[in-house]
């Protein structure tokens, strides 16, 4: 075995810096839980605006959904902490700076979002009609027929495709280092800088990931498909 | 028959685009007597039962519920403006309606299609709701299915647990929209029992049906539309045995061989 391999898979010093590492995994969890939240109500909004009847709203969110589902996460990242302070403090003649975090939520919010509001409009586009007239027929309003009838059935039949997304959430949270958040990625490159010997950290840092995702994606698939098989649509 | 009809319907006109569906439909429905509405598909008997609680609005007339208009208000100098919709899921509330296709709620249990509407439309607690629902179910013979997943039942039993869902809000008449044109004939009879039960306990119910044998059996008036128009009305007797229509003739020789 070459010296680098055995390098490589020599996991002590990653395991040596496990609470500074660790730590930095909580912020890529917070960035993900937030920007999560972020994404689902503004891509349910936007795909509100798609299916609306009125034509310049459904114009409104095709621009939206395009927008921000064909921007690429690193530049959107690099646009929101960069430039979208510097148009806002123009805007209003003021001095504005953005918090690297929540840069970050803002931009994978937005980016996500996008490819939300694609999977919630085809949920709502799915919802047989009628479902919608028997509320209406029992004298529910528009808000109570989607809180009640539309968004549990929409969640229903998007949640496959929805974790989906989550999954490449999650994993675009690594590219948040770039704009000097303390996640885990950016603190292999602070203790690499200290130890030069990149290869255990950064084999520790993609075992980590590949080790939460596959773990927690796995649980969350087979909750999900228990739940589905329950309620048959 | 003296009182005020339970449901009137004045002049009602239905235009999708430059198709008109409905060309002037008027008649009253009184408390605890049965309507039937009969004649071929396509003739606008659908779209009438879909006007009279608004899920399709009328272009031209008007809707009366107990003599206050469904779709109208006017305010005390007799001007008319259009209802908020809020008013008019108030006054649908009295409508129950059952659809040819059943649409009930797929993610929700027998049960949960029940109480929905008592629950967050009537305001019922949970409580309540339940024991209205219980009520309902038994009517309906379903209540060994209360936990069920509609998408587990029969066409039959989804059918009579939409009726039990139209009944839990106690409303003061029942929309049947073809009830039975979705099920195998062996499944037909079961819904069909449970209809003739409420027209017996009283319940004043409009009808849709190419079920001839339940319009002449349980109705008290049979409304027979053509082409937009009602073209022959009266009671059973007289329409199925003496039409005055050739139309109404034509289409019930077709039914009662």
């Amino acid at each position: 075995m070459s010296e680098a391999l055995r390098q490589s898979l020599d996991l002590a010093l990653f395991w040596e810096y496990r609470f500074v590492l660790f730590g930095g995994l909580l912020f890529n969890a917070a960035i993900f839980a937030c920007a999560a939240a972020a994404a689902l109500v503004l891509g349910l909004c936007a795909a509100l605006l798609r299916v609306s009847l009125m034509r310049p709203l459904r114009w409104g969110g095709t621009v939206y959904v395009e927008l921000f589902r064909n921007a690429p996460d690193y530049v959107m990242l690099v646009w929101v902490h960069f430039v979208l302070p510097l148009l806002l403090g123009l805007a209003l003649r003021t001095r504005i700076e953005f918090h690297p975090f929540v840069s970050a939520v803002v931009a994978l919010g937005l980016v996500y979002s996008g490819y939300f509001a694609e999977t919630f409009r085809a949920g709502i586009q799915a919802i047989p009609k009628g479902n919608i007239e028997a509320g209406r027929a029992v004298g529910m309003s528009e808000a109570l027929i989607l809180r009640r009838i539309t968004l549990p059935q929409v969640v229903w039949r998007m949640l496959p495709e929805a974790l989906n997304i989550f999954v490449s959430l999650f994993k675009a949270t690594t590219i948040v280092s770039l704009i000097a958040v303390p996640d885990l990625m950016y603190r292999v490159s602070m203790v690499t800088q200290q130890e030069m010997r990149p290869l255990p950290l950064y084999t520790g840092a993609a075992l980590t990931y590949f080790a939460v995702i596959l773990v927690v994606a796995t649980l969350l698939r087979w909750a999900s498909e228990r739940w589905r098989r329950t309620v048959l649509v | 028959m003296n009182e005020a009809p339970c449901i009137r319907v004045v002049d009602v006109h239905k235009k999708f685009g430059p198709l008109e569906v409905l060309k002037g439909v008027s008649f009253d429905v009184h408390r605890g007597s049965v309507v039937s509405m009969i004649g071929a598909s396509g003739s606008g008997k659908s779209t009438l039962l879909r006007c009279i609680n608004y899920l399709e609005v009328p272009s031209a007339g008007a809707i009366y519920i107990e003599g206050e208009s469904l779709g109208f208000q006017e305010d005390a100098a007799g001007r008319r403006s259009a209802r908020p919709l809020r008013d008019i899921n108030r006054m649908r509330r009295d409508l129950g309606v059952v659809f040819q296709q059943y649409n009930l709620w797929p993610h929700m249990t027998v049960l949960g299609n029940i109480v929905e509407a008592p629950i967050r439309v009537r305001g019922l607690s949970r409580k309540e709701a339940v024991r209205v629902a219980d009520e309902c179910l038994r009517r309906v013979r379903l209540s060994d299915k209360a936990h069920e997943y509609p998408a587990r039942l029969s066409g039959g039993q989804q059918q009579r647990a939409a009726i039990a869902r139209a009944l839990a809000m106690r409303p003061k008449v029942m929309l049947f929209d073809e009830p039975t044109s979705s099920l195998d004939p062996e499944l037909t009879d079961e819904v069909l029992n449970v209809m003739r039960e409420l027209a017996e306990a009283g319940s004043t119910m409009i009808v849709v049906t190419h079920e001839m044998d339940f319009a002449r059996d349980v109705s008290d008036r049979v409304l027979f539309l053509h082409d937009g128009l009602i073209d022959e009305e009266g009671r059973p007797g007289q329409v199925f045995t003496a039409p005055r229509s050739e139309r109404c003739r034509q289409f019930l020789a077709k039914y009662l061989k």
